[in-house]
């Protein structure tokens, strides 16, 4: 894919905390229908630079270019409207709500109603409310929650967070999903399931950008830039990362 | 089963409208003036509700729409000599206006600040009530609204305007359930659990919160109006800061996420004080203590309270079985 543009594109991207520099020159692109990988050490910079993506923060210099166009003036909720959909290290459910609920908000954006329709309870309203329920009921089944999907989202296990925030994030139709560190608090066994649906995924043409220091999981990334302190030292495929001699040194340690 | 349990509802619902419609008859006219007292207090808490429950904002800023809702009224009706609906219409439309344009600004503050921030509004429209008596009447107010007059028939006794107050509650009601059921219903509670995931899936907080204020305005003017209506006088006393403070207690001690909720902390804002009262000088004391308990004792409100009392007696019954 060399000759079409990339879906995401991160130049020179700078930012730094009160004086402490935790981002310099980052620069690398994310093809369209690629699975990009990001590892680092703790405190590598990888997170902010999902809130640089998604939006959460301005970068102090740079530029990211979504399919061609400049992010710098987007906010979150227009990133996530134009498809980039992010999810976050800790899982970010709403508690209160069921998981089918969780899963509705998720593809909420893909309607519109005015709060005029919604007081007064307009066909056109009911007719958005039974679309966003029948797309998040299909969603519910598809990832296998339906025999969770009329429980708070409170009494989910770790794992099954995981798949609600994967699931809310992927029924609004994402184009470009941000999934960051997906495998923290996950067994080996749900590990193996969230590398399927990462694959599945993409096979339906979501571009992913994966952030995590889970090696194994990071097997499914065809291409795997490393973060240490702020900057890349080492991109390439997974293997050849592994072999990187400066990737051992600071990240594997050997 | 389920059509039992319809019937039961229905059987329930029928036995509640029986005793709406015959209860202005039953009770003596200061008990019927005191029920449509809480009709209105129901329409003003009900903005108040939607967003203490369901955005979580302290709105300490109702009787500024409440007030300018009454002005209106008061206004077009006196003043200008038009028809009362003018009166509600020009109330409805300054009131939104003001809230999405104070709203818009003050709504990107959170917590206390915000609750300062609607605090100061409502100071700040109490003394402009006071200090504009070209168009307010200052502290003489307003005197000689006209009752309200539908195709003839006046309201002009509490027993005949109470079901016209509480037709128009039960519409607010009915417009606030819908709210909570739709597509902006779901938004605001995501909003309310986590507003960093619910950006994330592109819900405008800004948005939502501004326009559920205006929509809490609206009822606050429409309440506001009948008000003006029903007492025929208006004057500055009415839309203090100590009313906004009793128009946030409603949905505080019924229960704000429970729109039976709204209509019990109007009954308890009332009612009580004016039970209270025959004890003599004692009584708002007894009515702090009072508030302060239902605070203490009942997080969630009175309505809160009886729904997990009755989920207790469920297990219960359940155990028993």
């Amino acid at each position: 894919m060399p000759d079409s543009a990339p879906l995401l594109a991160l130049r020179e991207i700078g930012h730094s905390f009160g004086g402490l520099s935790v981002l310099r020159s980052v620069t690398f692109d994310v093809p369209e229908g690629g699975i990009v990988g990001l590892i680092g050490p703790n405190g590598s910079g990888k997170t902010t630079l999902f809130n640089i993506i998604s939006g959460y923060i301005h970068p102090l210099a740079g530029t990211i270019a979504y399919r061609g166009r400049s992010l710098a003036r987007e906010s979150i909720q227009k990133r996530g409207l134009t498809g980039l959909v992010r999810t976050f290290q800790t899982p970010q459910v709403f508690e209160k709500m069921t998981v089918l609920e969780n899963i509705m908000v998720g593809c909420a954006k893909l309607t519109r109603t005015t709060m005029l329709q919604d007081l007064l309870r307009t066909p056109a309203a009911r007719g958005q409310m039974r679309e966003i329920y029948r797309r998040a009921e299909a969603a519910c089944e598809r990832f296998q929650l339906g025999g969770l999907r009329d429980l708070p989202a409170a009494s989910l296990t770790a794992g099954q967070r995981r798949i609600l925030e994967i699931a809310r994030a992927v029924v609004g139709e994402p184009k470009l999903l941000l999934l960051d560190e997906p495998s923290s608090g996950l067994n080996a066994q749900e590990i193996d399931n969230l590398r399927e649906w990462i694959v599945r995924l993409n096979e339906q043409g979501i571009t992913v950008l994966l952030v995590s220091h889970d090696m194994g999981l990071m097997t499914v990334a065809r291409t795997v830039h490393t973060l240490y302190f702020g900057e890349i030292i080492a991109s390439g495929d997974m293997a050849a990362i592994q072999r990187d001699p400066k990737v051992r040194e600071v990240y594997l340690g050997v | 089963m389920a059509s039992l349990n319809l019937q039961r509802n229905l059987l329930w619902i029928a036995v509640a409208l029986a005793v709406w419609a015959a209860l202005p008859f039953l009770v003596p006219r200061n008990i019927a003036d005191l029920l449509v007292f809480t009709g209105i207090y129901t329409i003003a808490g009900l903005g108040i509700g939607l967003l203490l429950g369901h955005c979580g904002i302290v709105n300490l800023a109702q009787a500024t729409f409440y007030g300018l809702g009454a002005y209106a009224s008061a206004y077009c009706t006196v003043m200008m000599g038009w028809p009362s609906i003018t009166g509600f219409l020009v109330g409805a439309v300054i009131s939104m206006a003001l809230a999405y344009v104070i709203g818009r600004p003050i709504l990107r503050l959170t917590g206390y600040f915000l609750a300062l921030g609607t605090l100061a509004l409502s100071a700040i429209a109490s003394a402009l009530f006071f200090e504009w008596d070209w168009l307010t009447g200052g502290t003489l107010g307003i005197g000689g609204i006209p009752k309200l007059d539908l195709l003839g028939f006046v309201l002009d006794r509490p027993s005949r305007y109470y079901f016209f107050v509480w037709i128009v509650a039960f519409a607010c009601m009915w417009a606030a359930h819908n709210l909570v059921d739709s597509r902006s219903g779901l938004m605001l509670r995501a909003m309310r659990d986590s507003s960093t995931a619910a950006a994330a899936l592109s819900v405008d907080l800004q948005s939502l919160r501004t326009r559920v204020f205006v929509v809490c305005a609206l009822f606050g003017s429409l309440a506001g109006s009948l008000f003006a209506h029903h007492v025929s006088f208006v004057s500055t006393q009415s839309f203090t800061v100590d009313r906004s403070i009793t128009f946030l207690l409603i949905p505080v001690i019924g229960g704000a996420t429970s729109i039976p909720g709204i209509v019990v902390g109007a009954l308890f804002i009332t009612f009580l004080p004016e039970l209270l009262s025959k004890l003599g000088d004692v009584h708002q004391i007894l009515f702090g203590l009072a508030l302060v308990a239902v605070v203490v004792l009942m997080p969630d409100g009175l309505m809160g309270a009886w729904d997990r009392f009755r989920a207790r007696l469920v297990a219960r019954g359940g155990s028993d079985a």
